[in-house]
């Protein structure tokens, strides 16, 4: 098993055409090790959404290439993307990450279900337990918080030990104690469980949980740190708005 | 975004499409009847103005019965009329029925269902006039027949039957038997060569009246009036000399009265064809409701933003209404076009099946454009009404609100009541209809209709409370069977009961009327396969070939004469049929029956009837002697044995007889039988409509058939039948009929399953982010298809079980109502009753399975629509 959980060859990804032609990621290259747990930041446009679902294989690179473990996205087609997805990649998302017919549980075990396979239940027993879950199991998603909504979205990104976890803005809709509480979570993931997580972010204090930041800029890398505090992150950024 | 937002709008353009296509259907199939009767209607008002033309008075007879020969007036009597003063000529005329004409290879020409056959007379007109005496027809080609071996055919029948002038033509008569004739001339109807499709025999007169066996007698004719005289004078001298059941009146108003008795005959079409349309309407208001209830949830929070600037709730309801409104308009403005090619249609067709009604260009009254208009508008508005109320309610702060607030929920107390109050009404009217006496008021049909209309919305309140326990039953069977969509698709059905609910119920009436079609045809078919099984005691019967159910028509009684004579026959009994009227001479009334005035067939029968046809129960005598007759139980309610009972025959006038027996059991198929001979001298011919047989001791059914089939060689126009052959008949009979009536109902069909593509579409746009999310996580298209096929086949599912429970039971009320008319058994026909296609479509497990495959189809669009979602797009959806 490589060290790299998934990476990213000079990627570059345009959309439309002509005089709206938008370069989003500009041969963009990133890889991310297991185990890690890194955060994306930059300004509104940097290309940092683009670049998680690309390399989720949620959408198609322009050029370039795309590693998840091994397996080289380009290669292939929707069906296998989608088993991809549900087999390799674990995901969280800033809101709406449940689906509200099922219950939390249900929810938890949706990609398992999907993939038609049953879920280790020692590993669900202990993700719903490191949550602190196990009671709102059998509830549905309007019935929880929303802090208990994204910790329930966690568990789903974990319970079928993916690859990479890839987080969008997971706390931008949490009050500071729920956001802790989540980010808590997800540092004790990867340190304690090996995950490797990717999270987009653009909070300095959610990304100083992460043991690494990657900042874009005009679809680029423009700089890393390596375990950074909040203040750190601030200065970084202010300085690379300059 | 902007492709999020146009993928809105063309959610929204979907939404309007299906929704208008409801009434582009229901308005079409509307305004098509109008427009095809109206049409056929000017084309008859034309050819009966072109035929009287040239009459200036026409004179005919009139009957008081419902279902008659019609009467007739003496020679003697019309001869008077050229004495009457400011008579120029007077013309006479015969006409009639119970003719077979064969083609020139010995086959019946169109036998069965159709326009029927008319023998009548037809003469040459003197120089003064273009009328040859046969009510508007004249000879174009050829000569005027004379003499008993010369006949004129009208040139639609003679065009049919492969005839040219000199040929060699034969007809059989029910009453004269067989005829061998030559073909003289070519008859027209003023400038049409046929006359809606009837075919006519035409003769001299004295030949005309001795087929009919009317010698000396006239059905009417025509009279020309010396020029210069005022018609109407004219007619009330004519009036004067003639009996009283002759009737008089101008040429002009005679084609105004036959015209506008066709159109009364149109109009029984008219009404039925529309009813359907109305039907289409009705299951279209659901789908309506459905969408604009789910818009307006969807844009609840648009709504409330529009109240929070100030909108007031009125204001929010007339933006919902007036979108009813256009949708309403112009569905309406395209159903009226579609009616029009709809009419275009049916001409087309008709006349491919050889029933030529006479063409004109497409005539759309004023009267079809505003039905229509009015119907598509009214029937949108009235819709929309309940959604546009809630609209108005929707609070300023649900603007505010982060999640979308529903709008207010109907109490399970409150719905339970609601919905059994209208039920409980619906019912009411229902039972009123099919048992009480309507009086004077509307129809029973009208309490029956209404009635049903009513159960329809009491269920319709009712289903969001048996919704999602039904839905979640039918869900985990396909979760069984399907796995995750299945239990995705189960969760979404349940999610909404009243989405659910008011979806099925569109599904609900268009499988209503076909579950009760299927029951009706099902029940009468066992009532027939009982009557046949239990109630004849015979093994053939000789019949008139394809006249299945009438038994007026008939045959001569020389092939009773021949089949009598076989080895192969053990005994036969005859049987005449013909209608008449029971009166009473004493005002035979005990309790609140009456016989007086009752119509039906009254059998002649032969003394050994009852070995033929054993009677369930009986009192006093089977056989009756001369003077006395028995009557059928089911009228006989309060007589007495030894009463005295008149009754009324068209041509003889009454007759009184002795009752000396009741029969229960109905296969006799008449209201009262009396002795042969009298039956006879009543009705002054001697035809036979059944004669029933039974085999020799060791010879089978099949045999008997065998033997007396090449008796009936030259008589084209009888047939042997076993009881197997009577039932595969009337078997495809119903057939015929159910499939008729099943390919009207397909447009309620299909709106109801537009119902649920509709609904399916809009929840598909309303959960984008929902599908997005399940396919970000795994879900892979063709799952997600299933998911979204899969709902729709539960939510069709759950309406066909309550359309077939509603259906049986209509059909068991129907049935139960109709029991007076022999409609003995009640069938519930789960299972298809053949191999046929119409078998299959009879069977109601058939339609509960066909729904849920329809239900998959019918969702193939939104279920592309799912799993072609973009998930990027559909996660950042809203």
């Amino acid at each position: 098993m490589s060290q790299t959980a998934a990476r990213a060859e000079r990627i570059t990804k345009v959309y439309g055409w002509g005089d709206t032609r938008v370069t989003a990621l500009d041969e963009l290259s990133v890889s991310f090790d297991r185990g890690e747990f890194t955060a994306v930041m930059g300004p509104s446009g940097s290309g940092k959404s683009t670049l998680m679902h690309c390399m989720a294989g949620l959408d198609e690179v322009t050029e370039g290439t795309v590693y998840v473990g091994d397996r080289d996205l380009s290669t292939m087609n929707d069906k296998q993307l989608t088993r991809l997805r549900r087999e390799r990649i674990g995901f969280i998302f800033q809101a709406f990450n449940l689906v509200p017919t099922l219950t939390a549980r249900e929810n938890i075990t949706l990609p398992l279900d999907l993939a038609g396979r049953k879920a280790d239940p020692e590993w669900l027993a202990e993700v719903v337990d490191t949550l602190g879950l196990p009671d709102r199991l059998g509830h549905r998603p309007t019935e929880l918080s929303g802090g208990q909504q994204q910790r329930v979205a966690a568990a789903r990104a974990m319970v079928s030990r993916p690859d990479i976890i890839f987080a969008d803005e997971p706390t931008g809709n949490l009050d500071s104690t729920a956001s802790a509480e989540l980010l808590e979570f997800l540092a004790v993931a990867v340190r304690e469980h090996g995950q490797t997580i990717v999270m987009v972010t653009h909070d300095a204090v959610a990304a100083s949980y992460a043991d690494r930041i990657v900042f874009l800029a005009d679809g680029r890398v423009v700089d890393t740190m390596v375990d950074p505090t909040p203040d750190r992150v601030l200065d970084r950024i202010k300085k690379l708005e300059r | 975004m902007l492709r999020v937002s146009l993928k809105g709008v063309w959610a929204h353009k979907v939404r309007l499409f299906l929704t208008a296509l409801a009434i582009i259907l229901g308005v079409g199939l509307i305004s098509g009847v109008y427009v095809y009767t109206d049409t056929i209607g000017k084309a008859f008002d034309g050819i009966f103005a072109d035929a009287y033309a040239g009459i200036d008075i026409a004179v005919g007879t009139e009957s008081d019965f419902a279902l008659g020969e019609g009467t007739y007036i003496d020679e003697s009597d019309f001869a008077m009329i050229s004495e009457v003063e400011g008579v120029q000529e007077a013309f006479p005329f015969i006409q009639g029925m119970g003719m077979t004409i064969l083609d020139s290879e010995g086959e019946v020409l169109s036998a069965g269902a159709g326009p029927p056959t008319f023998v009548a007379n037809i003469s040459a007109p003197p120089e003064s006039t273009t009328d040859g005496g046969a009510g508007g027809f004249t000879i174009t080609d050829g000569a005027y027949p004379l003499g008993e071996d010369q006949v004129a055919l009208d040139r639609g029948t003679a065009e049919q039957g492969g005839f040219e002038i000199g040929d060699e033509v034969t007809v059989i008569s029910g009453l004269v038997g067989r005829l061998e004739l030559t073909l003289v001339g070519i008859a027209v109807f003023g400038d049409d060569d046929s006359l809606g499709g009837t075919k006519w025999v035409f003769f001299d007169l004295p030949t005309a009246q001795a087929v009919l066996q009317r010698p000396g007698m006239l059905s009417g004719g025509s009279v020309q009036v010396t020029p210069g005289t005022p018609v109407e004078d004219v007619i009330a001298r004519i009036q004067a000399v003639l009996p009283e059941n002759a009737t008089v009146v101008s040429g002009q108003d005679a084609a105004e009265e036959e015209a506008a008795e066709i159109q009364a005959a149109l109009g029984f079409f008219t009404v039925f064809l529309s009813v359907f349309g109305w039907v289409a309407l009705f299951v279209g208001s659901f789908l309506i409701y459905n969408t604009f209830r789910i818009v307006v949830s969807q844009r609840t929070k648009e709504l409330a933003l529009l109240r929070a600037l100030g909108a007031g709730g009125r204001q929010v309801r007339g933006i919902v209404l007036l979108e009813a409104l256009m949708i309403g308009g112009i569905g309406a403005l395209l159903g009226i076009g579609f009616g029009v090619m709809i009419a275009f249609g049916l001409q087309q067709i008709l006349s491919a099946v050889g029933i030529d009604l006479p063409t004109a260009s497409l005539s759309i009254k004023p009267r079809t454009v505003i039905v229509g208009l009015a119907a598509g508008l009214v029937v949108t508005l009235v819709s929309a009404l309940v959604p546009a109320w809630r609209a108005s309610k929707v609070s300023v702060m649900a603007a505010l609100r982060e999640d979308a607030a529903s709008p207010p929920k109907t109490g399970f107390l409150r719905r339970t009541l609601l919905g059994a109050v209208v039920s409980g009404i619906g019912l009411a009217a229902l039972f009123f209809g099919l048992y009480g006496d309507t009086g004077s008021g509307p129809s029973p049909i009208t309490y029956v209709g209404a009635g049903t209309a009513v159960i329809f919305l009491g269920i319709f309140v009712l289903s969001p409370l048996v919704a999602k326990p039904v839905t979640n039953l039918l869900g985990m069977f396909l979760e069984r069977l399907m796995g995750t969509s299945g239990k995705l698709a189960r969760r979404n059905a349940m999610r909404s009961p009243r989405r659910t609910a008011a979806t099925a119920a569109a599904v609900m009436i268009s499988i209503t009327l076909v579950a009760l079609a299927s029951t009706l045809t099902g029940s009468i078919r066992g009532t027939i396969d009982d009557v046949l099984a239990n109630d004849v005691d015979a093994d053939v019967i000789v019949v008139p070939s394809g006249q299945f159910g009438d038994p007026t028509q008939g045959f001569t009684s020389e092939i009773a004469g021949r089949v009598e004579q076989l080895d192969e026959v053990q005994d036969l009994t005859r049987i005449h049929a013909g209608w008449g009227r029971l009166v009473s001479e004493t005002e035979v009334s005990h309790g609140e029956t009456t016989v007086d005035g009752v119509e039906g067939f009254i059998t002649g029968a032969e003394p050994n009837l009852a070995d033929f046809i054993p009677p369930d129960d009986f009192r006093g005598k089977l056989r009756p002697g001369p003077g006395e007759l028995i009557i059928d139980a089911a009228i006989a309610e309060g007589l007495e044995l030894g009463d005295t009972l008149t009754i009324e025959f068209e041509q003889t006038g009454e007759r009184s007889f002795s009752l000396v027996g009741i029969m229960e059991g109905r296969a006799w198929a008449g209201i009262v039988a009396i002795p042969t001979d009298d039956w006879i001298s009543a009705y002054g011919v001697d035809q036979h409509s059944q004669v029933y047989v039974k085999a020799a001791e060791g010879v089978t059914a099949d045999q008997l058939k065998a033997a007396v089939e090449p008796l009936l060689a030259d008589y084209p126009n009888v047939a042997v039948q076993t009881f197997e052959d009577l039932q595969s008949e009337a078997e495809s009979q119903l057939n015929g009929l159910l499939n008729f009536i099943l390919a009207l109902l397909a447009l309620a069909v299909v709106i109801g399953m537009l119902g649920v593509t509709n609904t399916m579409a809009l929840s598909v746009f309303e959960r984008t982010r929902e599908i997005g999310l399940l396919r970000a996580v795994g879900l892979d298209r063709r799952t997600t298809r299933w998911m979204v096929r899969s709902e729709a086949s539960i939510v069709s599912v759950f309406g066909a079980l309550m359309g077939v429970g509603l259906g049986i039971f209509f059909g068991w009320a129907l049935i139960r109502a109709l029991e007076d008319l022999g409609f003995s058994n009640f069938v519930i026909p789960w299972l298809p009753s053949s191999a046929s296609v119409a078998g299959v479509l009879g069977s109601l497990l058939f339609w509960l399975v066909a729904t849920g495959v329809l239900g998959v189809l019918f969702a193939v669009f939104p279920a592309r629509r799912a799993a072609k979602l973009n998930v990027i797009e559909a996660i950042a959806h809203f």
